[in-house]
């Protein structure tokens, strides 16, 4: 059985895209992948809603982009913002960068991206671990999408809050009760127009991984 | 039985529970919490100051909160809430005391609820909640958005 470590830590958020459609082939992969994700008690909860409409597409990034900016704009006036970022030293790049981030444009590449997928989830037939399945499925997208020379992006900023999750679902004329479907992200997919320079860094196994019990570090000789 | 108690109670669990399965972005998904209060009562006005107002005296009249005061700064983004003495303080208290940062007020949700139901606003964000249990007075500062326009018109509200 093939490793696939390298497509794991290959993998970037591409938010930037040609304007080339995505060959549906690739499209049905990329659902044939979300749907092998592992699933609680097999309910397979999740539905996805294939959106290339640019109209549909526009809705659906300006919601975003209004979503993260107000959210960021307000971080920015706390001096959240400024703190997150104040390992880029160059003022003017951070200046740039934190802009970027406060209008919302970070969140608004739907209305470039040539194929957006909807990610929702049933609550009605037999659920018990939705959002839990959404993202194991969402991450599958992910992966199918780089192995196949795609760039793709994970984006929860339209489904943030409980407003702009009913907006999202009106959109998308998914009925909009909160006992029906959960919304949870969208995913832009198209081909890489950019070539992130600075992979953002990973925390170290170190710092992450106890051995045996919470706290202990060093790792046992199994023998 | 002391009914509020009982209700506050009731709250400090779910919010407990919601901000362990959701984290941070718990504070995100609690926007409606408060609101039918709100919107059960006919409140009128056609600015920010006048709504904001009309939703204070329905809140105090009610006795939910014994004391409360408003400021708009931060280039009108701003709205600031303080509230002296509010039913749900203890609910606030005893989450701090359990370890989770409050972060729902439905004070402050009930008066963004109007800025968007009676005066269009296109989003608001409470941005902090902040209490103080020996004073009993609690401040909010939110984000408020007349239109997409407004999106982005950053300040320093440190030195408002």
């Amino acid at each position: 059985m093939g490793d696939i470590i390298d497509i794991i830590t290959t993998r970037k958020s591409i938010r930037r895209y040609k304007p080339d459609p995505v060959p549906d082939e690739m499209i049905d992969k990329i659902l044939e992948a979300a749907r092998w994700a592992p699933t609680g008690e097999n309910y397979q909860p999740w539905r996805f809603i294939v959106i290339r409409d640019p109209e549909t597409r526009n809705k659906i990034g300006r919601l975003a982009k209004i979503g993260s900016g107000s959210r960021m704009t307000a971080w920015y006036c706390l001096g959240e913002m400024q703190e997150r970022f104040e390992k880029i030293k160059d003022p003017v790049k951070k200046a740039e960068v934190l802009r970027f981030m406060y209008s919302g444009e970070v969140s608004e590449f739907a209305k470039h991206a040539p194929l957006v997928i909807a990610v929702i989830g049933s609550l009605k037939e037999g659920s018990v671990d939705v959002p839990y399945d959404l993202s194991a499925a969402i991450e599958n997208m992910l992966l199918e999408a780089h192995s196949l020379g795609l760039g793709a992006c994970w984006v929860h900023g339209p489904a943030a809050t409980t407003r702009d999750a009913k907006k999202f679902k009106e959109i998308l004329k998914i009925p909009t009760g909160m006992g029906e479907y959960k919304v949870i992200a969208y995913v832009a997919i198209g081909w890489p127009k950019e070539q992130r320079k600075h992979p953002r860094p990973k925390k170290s196994l170190e710092d992450l991984v106890f051995w045996e019990e919470y706290g202990r570090k060093e790792r046992p000789n199994y023998g | 039985m002391d009914e509020i108690e009982y209700c506050n109670d009731i709250m400090v669990r779910l919010e407990e529970l919601l901000f362990h399965e959701l984290s941070g972005c718990a504070a995100w998904k609690v926007e409606l919490i408060g609101v039918d209060f709100i919107q059960s009562k006919d409140i009128k006005g056609n600015t920010p100051p006048g709504v904001i107002q009309n939703c204070i005296q329905e809140i105090t009249t009610a006795g939910l909160v014994k004391e409360m005061t408003y400021s708009i700064g931060g280039r009108g983004v701003k709205l600031e809430l303080i509230m002296r003495d509010c039913l749900h303080l203890p609910k606030e208290v005893k989450l701090k005391k359990d370890g989770v940062k409050p972060y729902i007020c439905p004070i402050t949700n009930m008066i963004l609820d109007q800025l968007i139901e009676k005066l269009n606003f296109e989003t608001t964000f409470v941005a902090e909640v902040s209490i103080d249990e020996k004073s009993r007075e609690c401040k909010t500062r939110s984000a408020i958005y007349e239109d997409e326009a407004k999106i982005g018109l950053v300040s320093d509200w440190s030195e408002e």
